[in-house]
């Protein structure tokens, strides 16, 4: 297991590598020059030139490339070019919003799509089974740009039930306050997608030989479903969650723009915006070695879930 | 003199948790937070008007970037920012056209020596917010303060995107500047000739050239006073870390998502004292503000809410006290120009502002296409902005909410001319005959091509935004009706600003909202000189050069606005730009909010305006 884990860690490398030259380049042949939005409106060539110098990126590539790999060595990515605030601050205070929806939004996503596949996956065929797939491809098929604006309408203005928008001091507050509605309408986006996916992994399991041993054995079905089954279709439902988990780090882009929540998926439009390079390439090297990480961690709870995957 | 602690000293106090290592000794402790109590009511009555309970909530359609105004120009901070930091003068809150009033100076300042030596006296007994780094000694504002902000402008190290309102203007400075562009260093404590500060009270400064708008200058929000020691102290956190002399502070500060400000305890106030200007608003909050002491509302909460429908459904659930109008709720909310019966039933209050701003399109006079002062090219511009139907930008691109610019000066700018018609109106047929007869034939395409037989495609610069998504349409409708082929490339705004500042974008629209409120302000826009740097058409006229030099040799006033107008003519002789809207804001508010009138420059009015209290 050591063994693995080192080279797997070592692996790691490479592809981080690959990410910093490729986000390098990326941002410098489509990235837009920062300094003529920073020079304001009547800016000269001597402002545009002073800027880019203390910005850094009137450097040869090669030397920007270098501070870029220094700055992820070291943890420090500077400060925001558009506002000065050091990038470290910027992610570690935008992180907790953010996760204060996405976190349980996961939670929730995940249970209650696992919970629904296993039922329907019994009645497959029935009148309620194909009504919840019809269900779900209407409801993936609508643009969650539409659920905020009827969920804003209708549940915050016209019920009154939660706050249009708007963010408090204290995570009590922000979590059954602030966040219940866009948690809401984000279950409601994510889970169809997820239920249909699951459903099929569960499917998969229903008519395997080990299914109808265990019910010629006599077992009961809940010890089937959530015993047998359940643990048979985890795999591919570990593999599905955990490969969207890095994609807390960059937050719910629209989600937060629309109910005016201080993530980071914000930070990252307004970054991308003001071509503000700092805060894009720490936010996306955390992204690619969260995503390294969160890979990594699969394959161990492979392991944990079905002993027969053996590590190597 | 009896001198209290402030109340942020005092919160800091009173939120001191007990320690639980010492027996809780309750009548002692009584006494003491009920005399801590009692002070500190008694010191927010005593020095500042401003009631705790009046709390305003308002949002910004998008972030700020920090209060540090010498090095961000943007239109959110400078809002807060105004209400923190104090410049020199101000302006009257009512009077229109805008009018100049010393703020924390004493007087207007002395002018002399052609406009070019200015003397300002400063009122004492003027203190900055408690801070730390005062070491708790009362930190009062001196003209030093003053000249200290002014060079921040023009140390290379902040590159200022304000840069340009003190560059060059100011006698000395520039050897100071290029010493420390030199050095890496600028010497704040190095004289300057132009910037002295003969006591501790007196601001002198000294022109390079007569600059009749230098006051303005001045006055634009980012040159508020800031202390040497907050700078110094807080060097990389200045941003969030705003100290100044104003009436109000920062209390708290979440970036890009939320601002609270809270009155300045120590701050002077003054008595709600203007002048109607006639208008039957001016009249109502005369009557309504009249001599009341100022500032009344205690705190302000500013939300940043960038979307339209979240902006505007919060109002309506009164989360907001005060907005603009969300394009996307004009056609629910307004009934014309007044407010539909179901608003006004609500009791919601609408004040219709002018913005101090020109949308406009910019032909490249270096492009080979569009570019050059040849009549046939002329003639080929005047057609493009003939073809451009500014009613349909009107209705379809500002849902109604904007007039058509007749100069490049907006109305309630000095220099505006009311009875002004443009000379360049929408008309497809005169177009199309202007077109014919400069040799731009049809080919067998329907499009034109240039009159030596090349092909003649228009390139318009663009965004991917849904408003120049529409302005497109527009153009392209008017475009195809003449026989024009154009492409819309569309960029992202880093780029398209870089393009432009270059001279490289043929055709692109562009918008100004004044700094200041003469018509220079926007007439520099066109200036030989001024191209690669705000010239963004590089439009080089001597004609037009000559007046504009002329202009700005001239004190305020009909000769110079004389000037203003030739400058126009000859800008549309040209067919420099193709000028299209002046924009119209309405301001919604909450029937418990008085004393509100939009200024053309200045927008943090807080300190001019009331929360009813509701009456149990």
């Amino acid at each position: 297991m050591t063994a693995y884990l080192l080279r797997r860690l070592w692996q790691m490398i490479p592809t981080l590598l690959g990410v910093i030259v490729l986000v390098f380049f990326l941002f410098n042949w489509v990235g837009g020059d920062p300094a003529y939005v920073l020079a304001g409106k009547m800016s000269n060539p001597e402002q545009i030139a002073n800027i880019r110098a203390q910005l850094g990126i009137d450097q040869p590539y090669t030397v920007q490339l270098w501070i870029f790999i220094k700055q992820i060595v070291t943890f420090n990515f500077g400060a925001s070019w558009s506002t000065g605030e050091a990038v470290s601050s910027i992610i570690t205070t935008r992180m907790g919003p953010s996760m204060t929806i996405l976190i349980p939004l996961t939670i929730l996503e995940t249970v209650i799509a696992i919970a629904l596949a296993l039922g329907i996956a019994f009645i497959r065929g029935s009148l309620t089974d194909r009504l919840i797939m019809i269900a779900c491809t209407v409801g993936m098929s609508i643009s969650i740009l539409v659920y905020i604006i009827l969920g804003q309408y209708v549940f915050a203005y016209q019920f009154g039930l939660f706050p249009v928008q708007g963010w408090g001091d204290n995570l009590w507050e922000n979590l059954f306050h602030y966040s219940a509605l866009p948690i809401l309408i984000a279950l409601a986006v994510s889970v169809a997608p997820d239920l249909r996916l699951f459903r099929t992994f569960i499917l998969d399991e229903v008519n395997q030989d080990y299914v109808r041993t265990a019910r010629a054995k006599g077992l009961s079905e809940r010890r089937i479903v959530w015993v047998h089954i359940l643990r048979n279709a985890a795999i591919p439902i570990i593999t599905y969650v955990m490969s969207n988990l890095p994609a807390l780090l960059i937050g719910a882009f629209l989600i937060e723009r629309f109910f005016g929540i201080p993530g980071i998926g914000r930070e990252v439009i307004l970054a991308v915006e003001r071509s503000d390079f700092p805060v894009i390439k720490a936010i996306t090297i955390y992204v690619a070695a969260a995503t390294m990480f969160f890979n990594l961690l699969t394959d161990l709870l492979y392991q944990a879930v079905d002993p027969r995957v053996q590590l190597t | 003199m009896l001198t209290l602690p402030s109340a942020s000293r005092l919160t800091q106090l009173s939120t001191r948790r007990p320690n639980h290592r010492q027996p809780w000794r309750w009548p002692h402790q009584l006494v003491c937070l009920l005399a801590l109590f009692f002070i500190s009511t008694t010191t927010f009555c005593a020095t500042s008007p401003a009631d705790p309970d009046k709390v305003l909530h308002i949002p910004f359609e998008a972030a700020d970037d920090g209060f540090d105004m010498v090095k961000n120009a943007n239109l959110y901070s400078g809002w807060v920012s105004e209400s923190i930091f104090e410049t020199l003068l101000t302006y009257d809150y009512l009077a229109r056209p805008v009018k100049l009033v010393p703020l924390t100076a004493e007087a207007m300042p002395t002018i002399s020596n052609n406009g070019k030596t200015l003397v300002f006296h400063l009122k004492k007994g003027i203190f900055f917010t408690p801070d730390p780094v005062f070491k708790g000694k009362p930190r009062e504002l001196i003209a030093q303060d003053y000249a200290y902000s002014i060079k921040r402008f023009l140390d290379p190290a902040n590159r200022s995107p304000s840069l340009i309102f003190v560059n060059g203007k100011i006698v000395g400075m520039d050897q100071l500047v290029a010493a420390a562009k030199k050095s890496g260093k600028f010497d704040y404590d190095a004289p300057v000739a132009g910037l002295t500060t003969p006591d501790r009270y007196t601001l002198k400064i000294e022109l390079t050239q007569t600059d009749y708008n230098f006051l303005y200058c001045l006055t634009y929000s980012s040159f508020g006073a800031v202390a040497r020691e907050i700078v110094e102290g807080y060097p990389t956190q200045l941003a969030s870390h705003p100290v100044g002399t104003g009436p109000y502070m920062l209390q708290k500060y979440t970036p890009r998502s939320k601002i609270v400000l809270v009155a300045n305890p120590d701050y002077r106030g003054f008595i709600w004292n203007f002048h109607s200007s006639g208008t039957a608003w001016d009249n109502q909050l005369v009557k309504e503000m009249q001599g009341k002491k100022m500032p009344q509302i205690g705190k302000v909460e500013i939300s940043i809410i960038e979307e339209e429908q979240a902006r505007w459904l919060s109002f309506q659930n009164q989360q907001l006290d005060i907005d603009w109008l969300p394009q996307i709720a004009t056609p629910t909310a307004l009934d014309g120009e007044k407010l539909t019966p179901a608003m006004t039933e609500k009791g919601i209050k609408l004040f219709r502002a002018i913005t101090p701003d020109i949308t406009f399109s910019i032909f490249n006079f270096w492009d080979p296409i569009v570019g050059g002062y040849s009549l046939e090219k002329n003639a080929l511009r005047r057609a493009i902005i003939m073809s451009y139907n500014i009613d349909d930008d009107i209705i379809q691109l500002r849902m109604g909410q904007a007039i058509r610019a007749e100069m490049m000066v907006p109305p309630g700018m000095a220099g505006h001319d009311p009875a002004y018609r443009s000379s360049i109106s929408y008309n497809i047929p005169l177009a199309n005959q202007l077109l014919d007869r400069f040799g731009y034939r049809r080919g067998a395409d329907g499009y034109r091509t240039l009159p030596d037989g090349q092909a003649l495609l228009l390139k318009f610069a663009s965004t991917a935004s849904a408003s120049a998504k529409t302005a497109s349409e527009i153009w392209k409708r008017g475009l195809d009706k003449i026989g024009l082929h154009a492409v819309f490339l569309v960029n992202n705004f880093a780029d398209n600003v870089k393009a432009a500042n270059e001279c490289k974008l043929m055709i692109f629209g562009g918008a100004w909202q004044a700094d200041f409120p003469d018509g220079e302000n926007f007439l520099q826009l066109l200036y030989g000189p001024n191209a690669l740097h705000g010239n963004n058409a590089c439009y080089q006229s001597p004609a037009y050069d000559a007046l504009y030099k002329k202009a700005v040799s001239l004190p305020l006033g009909p000769e110079r606005n004389a000037l203003y107008v030739q400058m126009n003519r000859q800008m549309e002789a040209d067919s420099a730009w193709s000028l299209e809207t002046t924009r119209i804001r309405n301001w919604v508010m909450q029937p418990s909010i008085i004393g509100f009138k939009k200024h053309p420059i200045l927008n943090s009015l807080f300190q001019y305006m009331d929360i009813k209290k509701k009456t149990s």
